[in-house]
């Protein structure tokens, strides 16, 4: 898949790195078109979760946010589906789990259905 | 006094003895309107009422039953719906399937709110209905043709273009009463599920015409409907899940679905792409710009879903085809392991023109595909072909195959069970499919559980939950994680009803993605009620409750709640790489069960389960006096 304007967050020595990678339709609320994908190559301190990172995103793109979150609880909202390497949030991570350098962040869009059939 | 009719409806069923040649009408009742609405819901309370357990798919007296609902020909996006109910063939049991297009609204103009069918015609025949006209045609000169050439025929035949007249008919496939035969319509519209094609076939129903009709239907409260009609536009175009279903209908789905294992690849061998695979292409925008194409609307629809393009390239150059939903992608494509859009987009229509079902297809293609490879079927068995992976042209001579049960094509012809079992072991434990006989939908649904758990313990002939939608809005969970076999049997239980309820309305269930409380208020507009959200669901866990309690009736209970091994088997690649559903099965039957309210031994919903849906007079029947 082709890839568009890996974006980098504020530099800081040494800090550990993190990639968001938004996928095709999710670019649209991250000021894509909805094709193919975006990469936020994400410096992280110590200490930083997955919902840091997607916070720290989602304040910099306001659409991101407001599909991203549930505004009243923090919670993660219905539409967007989030994986970290590869696996579904609630797997190897939760919302509140540790990031480390090198992991990926994934946003794809949420699964609604394959026919009326 | 008689008691006055509900908005939305036209208030009469349509009645069509097929041995008799005899057709009439019949009023139904405004209490009765309320309890089942219409499509799912109705056609589950005739089923229940009028096709005994020694009435078999394929018996004279089983019933045909083509509903739509209240919503239909209104002004609510999406509301040409039609519901299919009948003893299907695959699982003989219940079957519930739904189509679009015009069928549903051209029903309702011409007086009708369904039509039930019953007996078995001498001879081929079609339905004719024109305002007040119901009669059976003679159809010897539409036998042999696909459900594309059908519709052209009648359409000729008769004199009607375009969106006056809609036809519903089956193909090659429901004449020769191939077990997953569909029924499809309006150019791409299928009612696909549990064989209802062969059922039709069994009538020998070539097709249903309906000419638009002028009959007006009242809404309750006009101004009320155009402001929850448009409230349901307002939500779909600008609700971040339901506007890519607004703008691109389903073609996101090959993309997100293989991201997380779901995308089922050459009969769930892996789940990874082929080196090589350009995945840009499957984009949405990609997938539909591939194509000349224009917008192919159903009934009042505002959608961006469905599509007619023309192939680009290639041997059939020029054609013109349906653009393929997701699951055409993935049962035409990804499960038989073709990877190129041009190919599965032809091949996906002759699927539909055929008329069969294209889960149920690719689930036996790429079995037939995968028992070559490995020498479990011999190209003799074949009568010569070799069908490798990916090969569209030869999977298009084994649809002919098929559909005229021609040499090994007649051991097909039963559908991917019955053809394992005839074949046995080793090729049989390569086979995908359900212990009732249904078809998964097309995902891997070893990545998916909700699915698996709702594809195995439904009554339909296939899911009957479905992907929750606004799950928030009954206080369930955003999202689960999909691989927790408590969270999911507790979601896909509280689910329960939601989408039967979409399913009895006349319209589409893309286009009911609304929240439950607005399709409440186009409901009520519709109709003059007060239906709560509560009440909606409730009216779908009736609907639920009645085909259950058909298939106990038919002999179908929870011993064949499994999957097949290779439906059930663990993924040795990609992202649910190593996960066992049949290690968690047994424990996601259990909660399911205490979630919906079913006894868990014998299958049967409870007596107070029963009651609580108003549906008391089935206690005597699954529970004894």
């Amino acid at each position: 898949m082709h890839e568009v304007s890996a974006t980098r967050s504020a530099p800081a020595l040494d800090a550990a790195r993190v990639t968001v990678e938004v996928v095709a339709w999710v670019t649209r609320f991250v000021g894509g078109d909805g094709t193919r994908r975006r990469l936020f190559d994400e410096a992280v301190a110590p200490g930083a979760t997955v919902r840091s990172v997607l916070a720290r995103l989602s304040e910099r793109y306001v659409t991101l946010r407001e599909v991203l979150w549930v505004r009243d609880t923090g919670d993660l909202s219905e539409h967007i589906e989030v994986l970290v390497n590869d696996a579904v949030l609630g797997l190897t991570h939760t919302l509140d789990s540790a990031v480390r350098d090198g992991d990926r962040i994934t946003l794809i869009g949420q699964y609604t259905g394959g026919m009326t059939k | 006094m008689t008691e006055e009719i509900p908005g939305g409806y036209a208030g009469r069923i349509l009645r069509v003895d097929l041995s008799s040649g005899r057709t009439w009408e019949q009023a139904w009742t405004p209490e009765d309107m309320r309890l089942y609405v219409g499509g799912a819901g109705l056609g589950a309370k005739i089923l229940w009422d009028e096709v005994p357990a020694d009435v078999a798919w394929d018996h004279p007296e089983n019933r045909l039953i083509l509903a739509t609902g209240p919503l239909a020909g209104l002004p609510v996006w999406g509301t040409g719906g039609l519901s299919v109910v009948t003893r299907g063939a695959l699982t003989n049991g219940g079957a519930s399937t739904q189509a679009n297009g015009f069928f549903g609204a051209c029903l309702k103009y011409s007086g009708y709110d369904a039509i039930v069918t019953q007996g078995q015609s001498d001879g081929w025949t079609y339905l004719y209905i024109q305002e007040g006209v119901a009669e059976l045609r003679d159809a010897a000169w539409l036998v042999g043709k696909d459900t594309w050439q059908t519709q052209d025929a009648l359409q000729v035949g008769l004199g009607f273009s375009g969106h006056q007249m809609s036809v519903y008919s089956i193909g090659p496939a429901g004449e020769n009463l191939v077990r997953f035969a569909a029924i499809a319509g309006d150019y791409g519209h299928v009612a696909s599920k549990n064989g209802c094609g062969a059922v039709m076939g069994k009538k020998r129903l070539k097709a249903v015409a309906i000419v638009r009709g002028a009959k007006a239907i009242r809404a309750a409260d006009p101004r009320g409907l155009f402001q929850a009609a448009d409230e349901i536009a307002h939500d779909l175009k600008t609700n971040p899940t339901t506007k890519s279903l607004y703008e691109y209908g389903t073609l996101n789905g090959v993309l997100n679905l293989h991201r997380i294992g779901a995308l089922p690849i050459k009969n769930f061998t892996t789940n990874v792409v082929p080196d090589g695979t350009d995945m840009a292409a499957w984009e949405a925008p990609s997938l539909r710009q591939g194509f000349d194409h224009r917008g192919h609307q159903c009934n009042a629809c505002g959608m961006h879903h469905c599509h007619m393009q023309v192939i680009p390239t290639g041997p059939h150059r020029g054609t013109m085809v349906d653009e393929p939903e997701y699951e055409g992608w993935a049962g035409a494509g990804w499960a038989i392991g073709c990877t190129d859009p041009v190919a599965i987009s032809w091949l996906n229509t002759q699927v539909d023109r055929a008329c069969v079902d294209v889960n149920e297809f690719g689930w036996l293609v790429g079995w037939v595909m995968e028992c070559q490879e490995k020498g479990y079927l011999t190209r003799e068995q074949l009568g010569g072909l070799e069908v490798r992976w990916g090969d569209a042209e030869a999977t298009a001579v084994l649809l002919e195959m098929i559909v005229h049960r021609r040499g090994f094509g007649n051991v097909l012809a039963e559908g991917v069970k019955r053809a394992a079992e005839s074949v046995g072991e080793p090729a049989a434990a390569c086979a995908i499919y359900t212990g009732k006989g249904a078809s998964p939908r097309g995902h891997d649904h070893r990545a998916r559980w909700e699915e698996m758990l709702d594809t195995i313990t439904s009554s339909t002939g296939t899911l009957q939950t479905g992907p929750p939608v606004h799950p928030t809005e009954f206080g369930m969970p955003a999202r689960i994680n999909p691989f927790d076999p408590d969270a999911v049997a507790r979601n896909v239980g509280g689910h329960l009803g939601r989408r039967h309820f979409e399913d009895s309305l006349g319209a589409c269930i893309f286009t009911t993605r609304s929240l439950l409380e607005t399709m409440c208020r186009a409901v009520n507009a519709a109709t003059g009620w007060d239906y709560t959200k509560e009440e909606a669901v409730q009216q779908g866990r009736r609907t639920a409750a009645l085909f259950r309690a058909f298939d106990l009736r038919c002999g179908i209970g929870p011993t064949l709640e499994r999957p097949s091994v290779r439906y059930g088997s663990t993924p040795v690649d990609g992202p649910a790489k190593g996960r066992s559903v049949e290690a968690h099965l047994e424990r996601m039957l259990d909660v399911w069960y205490e979630t919906v309210g079913y006894d868990r031994k014998t299958g049967r919903p409870r007596a107070d389960t029963l009651q609580a849906l108003k549906l008391e007079f089935l206690i005597p029947a699954l529970w004894g006096a």
